[in-house]
């Protein structure tokens, strides 16, 4: 069948985190699917299935980078879930220092 | 005609302090697609007939998002508009700036799949809402209300700059 078969089995959430884990070198990664809170939401349509998600990032990669730029890392590397049915996330992306990890 | 795009440009634009009109909806004309602020409005109607504009028409999407964000202190691109917002976290975004008593510009791009392209290859950000603020790109909801909390007097320097 579909040649993606493999990928399409993991949840959205599984792939969210794998991806963020890769490209960010994580040291703290938590993933929420809030797409229930977003229902009945004006873009959503039928399907409320994984669109919404919480995302809390601990990256030495945000070092100096201010929010907007953290926020763009964060989107660059979830590019392709954006593209499929994502609809928006709300991030949170601190360094280990800023999360008291250090 | 570069007069008669920018009346239509203006009376599409929404501001919170004075607007009392409700947006139609798009209309198409030549491909391009514009919100319509005052479709009651006499002084307006010339503006709504057909006439072959689209040789001189030199005003791309671009252009107008270019000009939102210059001409207006703060601009939000956003789902609905500030009084009735279609989606959480652009109502958050309205609710956050409304602290600051400024006047806020806003466009829905739910009502415009161009125009939401648009905007996003100008930001180079995926999602809504947009806040420009002295026509730099500041972020989305988050970015926002974490600015508010947590640098309150810097946020409240830019937006009442």
């Amino acid at each position: 069948m579909g040649s993606r078969g493999a990928n399409v089995l993991l949840s959205r959430a599984s792939r969210i985190k794998t991806k963020l884990q890769s490209v960010l070198e994580a040291k703290l990664l938590e993933v929420e699917d809030v797409s229930y809170q977003h229902a009945g939401h004006a873009a959503v349509k039928d399907n409320a299935n994984e669109t919404h998600f919480n995302v809390k990032v601990v990256s030495g990669k945000f070092d100096g980078q201010n929010l907007v730029k953290r926020h763009r890392m964060v989107y660059d590397a979830l590019a392709d879930e954006l593209e499929s049915g994502l609809h928006a996330i709300s991030i949170v992306a601190k360094t280990p220092k800023e999360a008291g990890l250090d | 005609m570069a007069k008669a795009l920018s009346s239509m440009f203006f009376k599409s634009l929404q501001s919170t302090r004075t607007s009392a009109s409700s947006v139609s909806g798009p209309f198409v004309q030549y491909g391009m697609r514009f919100s319509t602020g005052v479709p009651s409005d006499p002084d307006t109607h010339d503006d709504f007939k057909p006439t072959n504009k689209l040789e001189n028409s030199d005003i791309t999407l671009k252009d107008i998002v270019e000009q939102d964000v210059k001409e207006n202190h703060v601009m939000i691109y956003m789902k609905g508009d500030p009084e009735q917002p279609r989606c959480g976290f652009s109502s958050l975004a309205v609710r956050v700036l409304s602290e600051y008593r400024v006047p806020i510009h806003s466009r829905n791009i739910l009502e415009d799949p161009e125009l939401k392209n648009a905007v996003k290859a100008y930001s180079m950000w995926p999602t809504f809402p947009q806040i420009f603020i002295n026509g730099e790109f500041i972020g989305g909801s988050d970015i926002i209300l974490n600015m508010h909390q947590a640098s309150f007097c810097i946020f409240a320097l830019l937006i009442l700059g």
